[in-house]
């Protein structure tokens, strides 16, 4: 850090501090470096704050999270985030807060052209496995795994059975990436695909945190992030399951076949309360800076799209996904806007978390409570049954165990 | 390359793409589904009684254009026993409505309905015209909306009429329901989707028989049977928020022509989400400048700006006023609390209102939280409905009122 220059002496001084030249401007404010990133830190350590106080642990065990990582920046910066909270603890002689286990999820077999002999089943992608290296280098103090997207078939989370393309039987014994690049190419659109591989990387983080015995799942999603999510997912027909996707706290993770009751995961959402903007600024703040790979193609392990539209590049609507069109949507609203973006995930946030209702009319509950068969989240029986009435469409169909949303990009 | 056939017929010639899922349909099967749609939600509603009066509000745009065509079509097919009527509303625009009320006349004689045209002089003593010279043209499009909204249901309420039909389709339902995310206004989320507002005990009910339509479906079936009508370009710009939601709707729509009628789907049921009507209204701004009127149809479309600001504007404005709320309040501190407060409030509400809506009422109920007009008895969350306030003022002669 450089020598304090004398007050008098700045052109503009931080609103904050007083003390430095503002070179950033923070919520309509001008801020020093120091004084914005510790904005982006206290936002982030409150959040995390909460969190520890919702877990009880016996004297003398540590709280354990893990953290979905993407590589991109959002993800990459809770990272650095989380790892500057437990070294600031521990340089006061005081126990670390929580341990923590970092997972990515490799999906790039869905990206990379694959040749007729390849016969390496999961070959991690050069550029990701690089960066996570170096990530394992520079955070020695957590665990660091990559979990291959093709594993998630060998979940139990998931209710395989209600899925299309995967009940017929497949050539002999093929491999787990053939078995998963054929349910994909069994899916009806980029938007379907764009949507699954969202579910699926959810699935594996919950499951990596449940095997690794963790308290929480913490995603990097920004306040925008949020806000995208809202949208899509209402623009996806999962309106009913919004307030448990995008509010903070526990969620119940089936296991089938439906032997057991659902287990329960707190999942939170550590920079709910900073836009993506803010993040992509701190990312020049640290030393040395952080270096998200963006990875090329977009879904990243926290379910925010983080690919930057290549401008000048046409692409086909039919490639498009409603992820990237939320992106796009709210890149423009949150560098003019940001409140309003803000504004969205918090009213949305107001909304109840209901379970499905089915109960109530004595019915024997369909899989397990209610549970989407494959995103996971409560299916909404009674709004099942009025769509099918106002609509006519689906009569005498029986509800196979998916949520409309998932019905709509399983089926089309 | 042999002409494909119609999917559901198999012999006729696949002329039509169906803009909802892409089916291939000849003409005719084309007209009949979209028909038996509209009739499939009409009857599982419950929209109609046999011998009852309904007002068709009609403007002489394609919407209301093909309701009319439509429910002549399906009264006369299933024997509904509608008497059904044209309603129209003339703004007291000069050489505005002149085109339109033609086309509305014209509809009159060839669907043999009695027409009924009923003046902004009449409901509330001013033309629009009258109004711009009082007030000048800055901040007219506030006394458009408000009076505008209000207009159907006094126009009908003067005739002796109790149920008005609008010809709201999925879109229009679709983009409200994204404009209401994005304002944050839960309130007018829960209330904009339900397919009738008002019941059979208020002064008038409305309800929109084309709401899972598809606008481009209203626009083919209105080519296809050569119904006439009139594309009115609003001459006022939409206000911003329905403005980005429709564009985004639009680009939804390319990626998944399902995402429309999706995003009905979510409105309809995050609208039984939405804790206490009262308690939400106006997420995040402390309402006492943004209160949102509480007007039944929120949905006007069009030139339905509420509060008269310049379109980009209104976007701006509300981040500024939220920005101000913030910085007033420290509310980032004061949501956490209220997030972590209310989720264990959430948790015993949770299991009353699963049990509540899992009954025997699956529908969403319109909640008549809302209280009535003093003076005009439309329905209002005030004393004083907005329209009944603008013309106070009106009628003081004062240039500017503040909503
Ligand atoms: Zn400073
Ligand atoms: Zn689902
Ligand atoms: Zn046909
Ligand atoms: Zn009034």
């Amino acid at each position: 850090m450089e020598s304090q220059p004398v007050a008098g002496s700045l052109t503009r001084p931080c609103i904050k501090c007083r003390a430095q030249e503002a070179t950033l401007d923070s919520r309509s404010q001008t801020v020093c470096r120091d004084c914005f990133a510790k904005f982006i830190s206290n936002k982030c350590i409150k959040q995390i704050g909460i969190l520890g106080k919702e877990i009880r642990t016996p004297q003398g065990s540590t709280r354990r999270y893990l953290l979905g990582l993407s590589l991109g920046v959002s993800s990459t910066v809770l990272l650095h985030l989380l790892s500057e909270n437990v070294e600031f603890q521990l340089a006061r002689s005081r126990a670390a807060p929580f341990e923590l286990t970092v997972v990515y999820v490799d999906s790039s077999c869905l990206f990379t052209p694959r040749s007729p002999d390849d016969s390496d089943e999961d070959k991690p992608d050069p550029i990701t496995a690089e960066t996570l290296e170096q990530l394992r280098q520079r955070y020695p103090r957590f665990t660091f795994q990559r979990v291959p997207l093709a594993t998630a078939l060998g979940l139990r989370t998931i209710d395989w059975s209600t899925i299309p393309g995967l009940t017929a039987a497949p050539s002999p014994s093929p491999s787990q990436t053939t078995r998963l690049l054929s349910l994909f190419d069994h899916l009806p659109s980029a938007a379907a695909r764009a949507d699954i591989l969202h579910i699926l990387t959810r699935h594996l983080l919950v499951s990596s945190a449940q095997t690794a015995g963790c308290h929480a799942l913490l995603l990097g999603h920004s306040t925008t992030a949020l806000a995208e999510l809202t949208l899509s997912e209402t623009a996806k027909g999962r309106g009913f399951a919004l307030p448990w996707q995008i509010n903070d706290g526990p969620l119940s993770v089936a296991s089938y076949p439906a032997s057991v009751p659902p287990a329960s995961l707190l999942v939170y959402h550590p920079l709910r309360d900073i836009l993506r903007k803010e993040l992509a600024i701190y990312t020049a703040l640290t030393s040395p800076p952080l270096t998200p790979a963006s990875p090329s193609h977009g879904a990243g392990n926290n379910g925010s799209i983080e690919m930057t539209p290549r401008p000048g590049v046409v692409v086909s609507h039919k490639d498009v996904s409603i992820d990237d069109v939320m992106f796009r949507y709210f890149a423009e609203i949150e560098g003019n806007y940001p409140s309003v973006v803000a504004n969205v995930a918090r009213t949305t946030g107001k909304l109840l978390r209901l379970l499905g209702g089915g109960e109530a009319d004595g019915e024997p509950k369909q899989g397990l409570c209610g549970l989407c068969g494959l995103c996971g989240m409560p299916r909404d029986e009674v709004g099942d049954r009025r769509w099918r009435g106002e609509l006519g469409i689906g009569e005498g169909e029986k509800g196979g165990g998916l949520c409309y949303g998932c019905e709509r990009s399983t089926r089309g | 390359m042999a002409p494909a056939l119609c999917a559901i017929c198999k012999t006729g010639r696949a002329l039509i793409k169906r803009p909802k899922n892409h089916t291939k349909l000849c003409k005719s099967c084309f007209i009949n589904i979209f028909e038996d749609e509209v009739h499939h939600t009409i009857t599982s509603s419950q929209l109609f009684y046999p011998g009852e009066k309904v007002a068709i509000g009609a403007s002489g745009g394609k919407d209301s254009t093909v309701l009319a065509s439509v429910l002549k079509t399906l009264n006369e097919r299933h024997g509904y026993g509608l008497e059904l009527v044209l309603l129209s509303i003339d703004e007291g625009i000069k050489g505005y409505r002149d085109d339109s009320l033609e086309t509305v006349k014209k509809n009159a004689v060839e669907y043999d309905m009695p027409l009924l045209v009923v003046g902004y002089d009449e409901l509330y003593g001013w033309t629009m015209d009258q109004v711009v010279e009082t007030i000048g043209k800055k901040g007219n499009c506030t006394y458009c909306g408000v009076f505008r909204r209000q207009a159907l249901d006094r126009g009908a309420k003067m005739l002796g009429i109790r149920h008005v039909v609008t010809g709201h389709n999925a879109d229009d339902v679709a983009e409200t329901v994204l404009m209401n995310l994005l304002r944050g206004d839960l309130s007018r989320l829960s209330r904009s989707t339900s397919i009738v507002t008002g019941d059979n005990k208020s002064e008038v009910k409305r309800s929109k028989p084309l709401k899972y339509s598809y606008e481009k479906e209203i626009v083919l079936y209105a080519h296809h049977k050569k119904l006439e009508y009139f594309s009115t370009e609003c001459i006022y710009s939409p206000e911003a928020f329905r403005g980005s939601a429709r564009t985004l709707i639009k680009q939804l729509e390319r990626v998944r022509p399902s995402a429309i009628l999706d995003i009905v789907r979510s409105g309809e049921d995050m609208a039984r989400l939405v804790p206490g009507e009262s308690a939400s209204s106006c997420g995040g701004c402390k309402s006492k400048t943004e209160t949102p009127v509480a007007a039944p149809e929120d949905d006007a479309g069009g030139c339905g700006s509420s509060n008269g600001r310049n379109p980009g504007g209104e976007m701006a404005a509300m981040d500024k006023q939220l920005r101000e709320n913030e910085e007033a309040e420290g509310l980032e501190v004061d949501i956490t609390k209220l997030v972590l407060e209310s989720k264990n409030r959430q948790k015993e509400k949770q299991r009353d209102s699963a049990t509540k809506n899992g009954g025997g009422n699956p529908k969403p109920t319109t909640r008549q939280v809302l209280g009535k007009c003093q003076r005009c008895g439309y329905m209002s969350s005030q004393d004083t409905c907005q329209a009944c306030t603008l013309l106070e003022g009106l009628n003081k002669n004062r240039p500017q009122i503040q909503i």
